[in-house]
């Protein structure tokens, strides 16, 4: 990446839950287009992470801040994969999919052309009239993806996502996701706990410690150009490294 | 035919099979009393002929009775489906109106619809008795599920919206609303039929001599008890039909719900 211009930046950013530490001072910036990949240990605060940063739960200490100001929904374009299912059961895979757009106001044949689109490059198609309870949990978690990729946002956040997925479908969506990105260069935060994955998608790799959680360690590898050969010498060389880091999780 | 099917046939046997062993052991056990106070099932028989096709004392038949009741229930249910809700929804989405209202609402959630009977002579008059006993029956539990299911709505699909940028009231519209509605729809069912059991308590005190809960006094007055038999199974049926309406609606309006057997 040339000139590395901070998209959002998280100062001194601590969350209790009454007494349990859960971010302890956090401070880094996150990079316009960056790619960046979370990872640590179940129960760190990952999840909490990613809420304090879009606001939907108030920090305890610190800032968050997109360009000079807080983050706003309505003039941010963000777009969020939550872990846990999503989908809204009363709505047909079609209808969940097209609610960003729906809420953003796009004429019905935007609509239309671009929820077509997404369904076909997550596989959905077949299933566009089905209601969430008739499809596996898999494919709820790709009505999810493609919800969150439809609106084209400049603000992803995605936490384990692919975890539902089957090899095959994980790596064909990895790599839409990648190409997705090398278009539109949105700012992606993408938790996991697949090194691999992490590895194989992202710009920078934050390892965070065990509560009360602090970042342990950056690693980057935006040197390595995709598509990426996971079989690279460098490429194990880098996920070897984070393996070692995460070792005494 | 598939398993389905059959099982189907067979749960129609099965309740068939049960009717008949009640009115079986109900034959035998007035059989055995050889008393007016157990008229057996074609004495019972015979008076609901007499009063669908002659009428009662007073000549008003079983029809029309039956019209009087459904009309008052109907009037104090949509009172209370008109109130309930919105109220529910309201104290819902901010619960503070709800906390702080607590002691006045819930006393009134338990006094039972009879003890109403006389402050309901002294204030009302009229059809207003009536529509007020049964909206009575009727408010809370809708009120209450109403309530509740605002509670309950899932926290991550309400964030969906939010991180698209929804306004407040898209959120209520588009998320709450959809997520709610299969609960009111059961608090109305509950309502429905709380509604209906309120009938005889109701038509205590609506002066007018015409409704099945009426029909039951007359002829408790009387003594006679096979039509007042007659009153109590029509009211049965009918609470057990409208129940059963009311699930098929409901099932083929909420048909994204997932259905839970456990079995
Ligand atoms: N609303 C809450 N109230 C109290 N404690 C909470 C709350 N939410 C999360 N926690 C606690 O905060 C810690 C971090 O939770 P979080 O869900 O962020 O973990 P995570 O890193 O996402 O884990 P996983 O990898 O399993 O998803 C946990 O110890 C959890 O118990
Ligand atoms: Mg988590």
């Amino acid at each position: 990446m040339s000139a590395k211009k901070p998209k959002i930046t998280i100062k001194n950013l601590s969350k209790y839950f009454d007494d349990l530490v859960v971010l302890d001072d956090i401070s880094f910036d996150i990079y316009d287009g960056e790619f960046l990949c979370v990872v640590g240990p179940t129960g760190c605060g990952k999840t909490t992470f990613c809420n304090v940063v879009t606001r939907l739960l108030p920090s305890t200490k610190g800032s968050v801040t997109v360009g000079a100001e807080a983050i706003d929904f309505k003039k941010h374009n963000v777009s969020f994969i939550f872990q846990e299912p999503s989908c809204l059961p009363w709505r047909t895979v079609w209808d969940n999919v097209k609610i960003g757009l729906e809420i953003k106001g796009y004429p019905e044949p935007e609509i239309r052309e671009r929820v077509q689109n997404v369904l076909e490059m997550t596989g959905l198609t077949p299933f566009k009239d089905f209601f969430p309870n008739q499809i596996s949990a898999g494919m709820k978690q790709r009505v999810a993806i493609a919800r969150a990729f439809v609106t084209e946002p400049d603000m992803l956040l995605m936490d384990e996502p692919f975890g539902q997925l089957d090899t095959s479908t994980r790596f064909s969506i990895e790599n839409s996701l990648v190409r997705l990105w090398e278009k539109t260069k949105q700012t992606v935060i993408f938790v996991t706990h697949n090194l691999e994955e992490a590895v194989y998608l992202s710009e920078r790799i934050l390892v965070l410690t065990q509560k009360p959680t602090k970042i342990k360690s950056e690693v980057g590898v935006q040197h390595l150009l995709h598509p990426r050969d996971i079989a690279d010498p460098e490429f194990v060389r880098i996920r070897r490294q984070v393996t070692d880091l995460v070792r005494w999780w | 035919m598939n398993d389905k099917q059959k099982e189907q046939v067979k749960t129609v046997l099965y309740n068939i099979l049960s009717l008949i062993v009640v009115a079986v052991l109900w034959t035998l056990f007035s059989a055995w009393q050889q008393s007016p106070f157990f008229p057996p099932p074609a004495d019972i028989w015979k008076a609901f002929v007499g009063l669908a096709t002659q009428g009662d004392i007073e000549g008003i038949s079983l029809a029309r009775h039956i019209w009087a009741s459904l009309i008052r229930i109907f009037a104090g249910f949509a009172a209370a489906c008109a109130l309930g809700i919105p109220l529910g929804l309201a104290m819902g989405l901010w619960p503070r109106m709800y906390n702080r209202t607590r002691a006045v609402l819930e006393p009134i959630r338990f006094i039972p619809p009879i003890a109403w009977i006389p402050m309901a002579i002294v204030l009302l008059v009229g059809f207003s008795r009536y529509a007020f006993l049964i909206w009575l029956g009727a408010f809370f539990p809708i009120f209450i599920t109403t309530l509740l299911s605002v509670t309950r709505v899932n926290p991550v699909h309400v964030n969906v919206a939010k991180v698209f940028g929804a306004s407040r009231s898209y959120i209520i519209r588009k998320i709450v609303i959809p997520s709610v509605l299969p609960d009111i729809a059961t608090g109305m069912r509950v309502g429905l039929g709380i509604a209906w059991m309120c009938i005889v308590a109701a038509e205590m005190i609506g002066g007018e001599m015409i409704g099945v809960g009426r029909l039951i006094l007359k002829y408790a007055e009387l003594i006679r008890m096979g039509e007042i038999i007659v009153g109590m199974l029509v009211i049965g049926i009918i609470g057990f039909l409208m129940n059963e309406i009311f699930i098929v609606v409901e099932k083929r309006v909420f048909r994204w719900r997932s259905e839970v057997s456990i079995d």
